[in-house]
């Protein structure tokens, strides 16, 4: 079973499946993701892409099937994955009563990290919220907590970073910013998994995609084949969606 | 007026039927009753041990304590529910959005603590004892009595800590000032005036003799608080930001003597910084452990043989579980999921960040060892502490995980807490009885203990959450 597994994935899955009940949010998922790709899951609201990732992270254990995220198996060493892989969520906030720096340290005193002044002051600049580090997370703009977000999961310069729609509430200019990082990141050698729904997002920055519908991968393929075939990705996934 | 009442009661069962289902909740009250008619049924056989009018006046008082504690934790407890809940908005503080005012909504929210918590615990405990009484040859009458005068007593609990905390808002040298003087006026009034203060809960009065004047002594005793605490009601929506110095480093250097240091140090400074700061220590800790003592002192007066000085080191175990309950209050693991962080990683830090805390109960206790002149029964009464201490708080890990506050209303969870912590502490206050030296006996709870919190670490770690 385990030579089904490739060691130049740093993503893959075999039947991944994740049952709440009855419903059945992620159906039978395969998808390999290799070293330095950026792979855009995209799908509609309810789809399974939060799901995903969780499952990829160990946060969730699979009904059935199996997944190994940089040669770790994730039912096996949840906890190593994470170790391992950075992930900004979809939807938690930092804790309400640290300040935005302490939570920074936070993060880095979990992690064991060295130098924890400087890896943070690089993100309060790169991220531009220095003047807001010092106010507690709870009187944070939402905008400004999902910067906290994404810094924290770059803080140990992962090699893979799960994203769960990250550029809400940012403005255009750190969006900019963001997604020219994404891209330097994955040209360096980095691998970024990125979970949207917001289709120029992904068209922008992902070298490959996945649609995701109902839990099913209805399609895999690369940005490069997409824009060979003249066809923008909007049209293409509202049909692929619609059926 | 009663909409928002109703949203607001509808608001509080789905909060706690959230984790088990509405079926699985709706039979805790059955369990109550179930319990307290067990209990009275077997009550003759400890008849002799404990008084029926000493039993009435403990009774009164612990649904005094009751009433508090459900104030305390509605009034203090915003935070505590984003936290439980993710980023909840409840409708007690809309009054920024709802063309209703803040003394409107809080008044709503005073009622429904009642009529939520008289159908929840009053009315079924008072149901199991009634069922007992013509079981056990005694007037059914006393149950009507008992339904008035606990649930007064509940009510008079409520609007008391409504006023001290909104006094605490406002200043809490003031409210110190306040607790003081209130302890000098009572201990004035039972020392130099030789006046059992007890009584002074004139629902104990009322139901040794209902009189008009006890009723309208209770009724005052409810109304001034609450109007007073109306009055001087002040939420605030802070618009200007403050801005704290980064206190998290320092703190985890000093507690770097454990591997949780930074789990620790953030507990205290969400402890510190959060609505109510350090008067959620004083009202769920500090102020019933006073009142524990309060009573003991009193209430086992009467029973030669019992060690007020032994029963209250067992107190102190059992009320510094509080610690741990309060610590989880603010977390919620969903915000940790994302890091290489185990549920049992969480558990642990709570665990030693309560056991911090609870160096509080050992300094009370040695300072209760050298006002009462209990030196030579130091030992005992701090190894019964500590083992008490354990053997409750690996009960609750085992069986509520990060969330005491909601899983204990779980009737099985409830069941198995009572099943396997009472018949421990009868045992323990039936050994102080033989000898004080048989305490010296209570740490073989200790590894029981640990086996049992090891058990709650491997269940929880496999458990997925169901908000998830």
């Amino acid at each position: 079973m385990l030579r089904c597994f490739e060691m130049e994935y740093v993503i893959q899955t075999r039947g991944l499946t994740k049952e709440f009940g009855k419903l059945r949010a992620v159906d039978r998922v395969s998808i390999s993701i290799r070293k330095g790709e950026l792979f855009g899951l995209i799908g509609p609201n309810g789809s399974g892409k939060t799901t995903m990732v969780k499952l990829l992270t160990g946060q969730l254990r699979p009904t059935r099937g199996r997944a190994k995220v940089l040669g770790v198996d994730v039912v096996k060493e949840p906890i190593k994955v994470r170790e391992l892989v950075g992930i900004v969520p979809e939807q938690e906030t930092p804790p309400s009563f640290l300040t935005a720096e302490e939570y920074l340290h936070f993060v880095a005193g979990i992690r064991k990290l060295d130098n924890i002044e400087e890896r943070c002051e690089k993100w309060f600049r790169f991220l531009e919220f220095e003047e807001e580090k010092d106010i507690l997370c709870k009187d944070l703009s939402r905008g400004t907590r999902q910067k906290l977000m994404i810094a924290q999961a770059f803080l140990h310069n992962p090699p893979l970073v799960f994203v769960d729609e990250p550029l809400i509430n940012l403005d255009p200019i750190i969006q900019r910013k963001i997604k020219d990082y994404f891209k330097e990141f994955v040209r360096k050698g980095g691998t970024i998994f990125l979970c949207t729904h917001v289709l120029s997002i992904a068209e922008e920055i992902c070298t490959r995609v996945g649609v995701i519908h109902k839990g099913k991968i209805i399609y895999e393929g690369s940005m490069k084949d997409l824009r060979r075939r003249r066809k923008r990705l909007e049209d293409f996934f509202i049909k692929l969606v619609r059926g | 007026m009663l909409e928002l009442l109703k949203s607001m009661i509808k608001e509080e069962w789905r909060i706690h039927s959230t984790l088990f289902g509405n079926l699985t909740f709706s039979f805790f009250p059955i369990i109550i009753l179930v319990s307290t008619f067990l209990a009275s049924m077997f009550y003759p056989i400890f008849s002799d041990l404990i008084p029926p009018k000493q039993l009435v006046v403990f009774l009164h008082y612990i649904f005094l304590i009751f009433g508090m504690s459900v104030g305390a934790f509605g009034l203090l407890g915003r935070e505590v529910m984003n936290r439980r809940f993710g980023q909840v908005s409840l409708v007690a503080y809309s009054s920024r959005s709802l063309p209703i005012s803040e003394k409107r909504i809080f008044l709503n929210f005073l009622l429904k603590d009642l009529i939520y918590y008289f159908f929840l615990w009053i009315l079924p405990f008072i149901l199991g004892i009634g069922l007992a009484l013509p079981l056990l040859n005694l007037n059914t009458n006393i149950a009507f009595l008992l339904l008035l005068t606990l649930t007064l007593s509940f009510l008079i609990g409520l609007s008391i800590i409504f006023l001290l905390s909104v006094i605490y808002i406002h200043s809490t040298e003031f409210l110190i000032f306040f607790l003081i003087l209130t302890t000098i006026v009572l201990t004035t009034l039972s020392l130099v005036m030789d006046l059992n203060i007890v009584y002074l809960l004139p629902t104990i009065p009322l139901f040794e003799t209902l009189s008009l004047e006890a009723l309208s002594y209770s009724i005052l005793l409810i109304l001034i608080p609450t109007i007073i605490g109306l009055n001087f009601l002040k939420v605030d929506y802070p618009e200007e930001r403050k801005r704290f110095r980064n206190s998290l480093d320092s703190l985890a250097k000093k507690l770097g003597f454990t591997r949780y240091s930074y789990f620790i140090s953030k507990d205290f400074i969400d402890l510190k910084r959060s609505e109510g700061g350090a008067g959620k220590i004083i009202f769920s800790f500090l102020f019933p452990l006073a009142l524990i003592w309060f009573l003991i002192s009193l209430f086992f007066r009467f029973v030669p043989i019992a060690n007020p000085y032994l029963l209250y080191a067992l107190f102190l175990g059992v009320i510094g579980v509080s610690i741990y309950n309060w610590l989880t209050e603010y977390d919620l693991f969903t915000s940790y999921a994302f890091l290489p962080v185990r549920i049992s990683t969480l558990m642990k830090s709570k665990i030693v960040g309560a056991s911090l805390i609870n160096l509080i109960s050992l300094l009370i206790l040695i300072f209760l060892t050298a006002a009462t002149g209990n030196l030579n029964l130091f030992i005992p009464a701090l190894l019964c502490m500590f083992s008490t201490f354990l053997y409750i708080l690996s009960l609750t890990v085992y069986l509520t995980n990060l969330h005491p506050h909601i899983f204990l209303y779980n009737p099985k969870v409830f069941l198995i807490y009572l099943a396997l912590s009472v018949p421990v502490l009868v045992t323990l206050i039936l050994l102080h009885l033989l000898s004080p030296l048989a305490l010296l006996l209570s740490p073989i709870l200790i590894p029981f203990s640990i086996f049992i919190m090891k058990k709650g670490f491997e269940r929880w770690d496999k458990w997925e959450h169901p908000s998830y």
